[in-house]
């Protein structure tokens, strides 16, 4: 098992109610698997939510294996101005 | 009190009867000697020993209006600008000393303030973030602003968009920008565009724009924008909000990423302000961060947010920045 952190930003943190959130996960975790079951923890709140995925502070463009101490942050594209 | 440079040139060549007191040190003074002025140099304790009207000369013109204030001097004025703006104005018949407070920053100084009013910025979207961020580039001297926004001015956005009072209801918001902030600043050209950006009309909105600000509130609008920009090769300074949260970020810029690849495919972002709620701080913050990114690209000053996303957070007050 390996622990992550999971920053969470606009919607995300709306949808969980938490800024942070700490994951135990099994080795070999993708950050796609991290983003599906965090929707599944939301209930539908981010159905409509285009998500970015940044990992220890870098954007990500493509799916990559996560590491024990990771900080994996999902970057809604929100849009009020 | 304060004398201008134009002031008080006026006041030496009427022959006005007063003093004028360098009190920097010597070499300062060595390397930024204060030209074509009849003046004494001198220490602040000088003043004791002088009568009449004075006017006090330091660099910047911080220390001796600071000086004045402390001392409840009468009769003195403070050169505002300093020698800065002194030699700069005899130099270029322009008085620059309305910005001292910004041009006295070494990393701003004169020639950053004449890159700032040479400048020329489109900002798409006059709401919550682009009433902040144009107010204050007009305020820091900005030399052109674009104003590009179709809509009419509502009830519900004034407690953000402070350009506009309950008076400018059902008015058109270019225009009545327009007059707001060439209040603030009468050297900045302020151009109107009555219409909301589509893919055909932004060429004459972009033409000899120096950098883009994207102050809109819709996702496909911020495509948009990131399309024009990688199209004219302009820099993207993307700001967005949602209740408590911002992001800001310069895109396509030296080879940074941009809106679309950072948000790539059909994308979906949830609720607008209209929707979701906003308070007018929070626009009026991001929209500032905006206005200080494009002072940044403007003078070339680091560290900025090129391919860096900012995300700020009202209610904690932390920020992340992510590399792009």
């Amino acid at each position: 098992m390996m622990k992550v952190k999971l920053k969470c930003f606009s919607q995300v943190k709306y949808a969980l109610g938490e800024n942070e959130i700490n994951y135990e996960l099994k080795e070999g975790t993708f950050t796609d698997d991290l983003e599906k079951m965090v929707r599944k923890n939301a209930k539908g709140k981010l159905d409509d939510v285009t998500l970015s995925i940044a990992v220890n502070k870098k954007y990500i463009s493509k799916n990559m294996e996560l590491k024990d101490g990771d900080e994996i942050a999902l970057i809604p594209p929100v849009q009020g101005g | 009190m304060i004398v201008t440079p134009k002031e008080l040139e006026k006041w030496s060549r009427s022959g006005k009867d007063l003093t004028v007191l360098d009190i920097r040190p010597k070499k300062q003074i060595r390397e930024f000697p204060l030209v074509k002025l009849n003046h004494i140099k001198g220490t602040p304790d000088t003043i004791k020993n002088l009568e009449g009207e004075i006017v006090l000369i330091c660099q910047f013109g911080i220390i001796t209006e600071g000086m004045i204030i402390e001392n409840n001097l009468n009769n003195t004025y403070s050169l505002l600008g300093g020698v800065q703006a002194w030699n700069d104005y005899l130099k270029e018949n322009n008085d620059l000393s309305r910005w001292s407070r910004q041009t006295s920053l070494q990393e701003i100084g004169i020639e950053g303030q004449k890159k700032i009013m040479d400048a020329k910025i489109a900002i798409v979207g006059m709401g919550g973030l682009g009433c902040p961020a144009a107010k204050s580039l007009a305020a820091a001297g900005i030399g052109a602003l674009n104003i590009i926004d179709g809509d009419t001015v509502e009830l519900s956005n004034l407690h953000r968009q402070h350009l506009y009072q309950p008076r400018d209801v059902g008015k058109k918001k270019v225009n009545i920008a327009k007059k707001a902030l060439e209040k603030i600043s009468d050297n900045t050209k302020i151009k109107t565009f009555d219409f909301f950006l589509n893919q055909s009309n932004g060429v004459d909105c972009f033409d000899d724009v120096n950098i883009i600000i994207d102050a809109t509130d819709n996702i496909s609008s911020r495509r948009l924008i990131d399309q024009y920009s990688r199209r004219f090769n302009i820099p993207m300074v993307y700001g967005s909000l949602y209740k408590f949260e911002g992001q800001v970020g310069v895109f396509n810029t030296n080879g940074s990423i941009g809106y679309s690849a950072l948000f790539p495919g059909q994308v979906s972002g949830g609720k607008t302000c209209e929707e979701a709620g906003v308070l007018g701080m929070l626009p009026s913050i991001i929209g500032n961060i905006q206005a200080l990114e494009v002072i940044k690209l403007i003078i070339n000053l680091k560290p900025n947010l090129i391919g860096r996303l900012l995300i700020y957070d009202g209610l904690q007050h932390t920020t992340e920045v992510i590399e792009l």
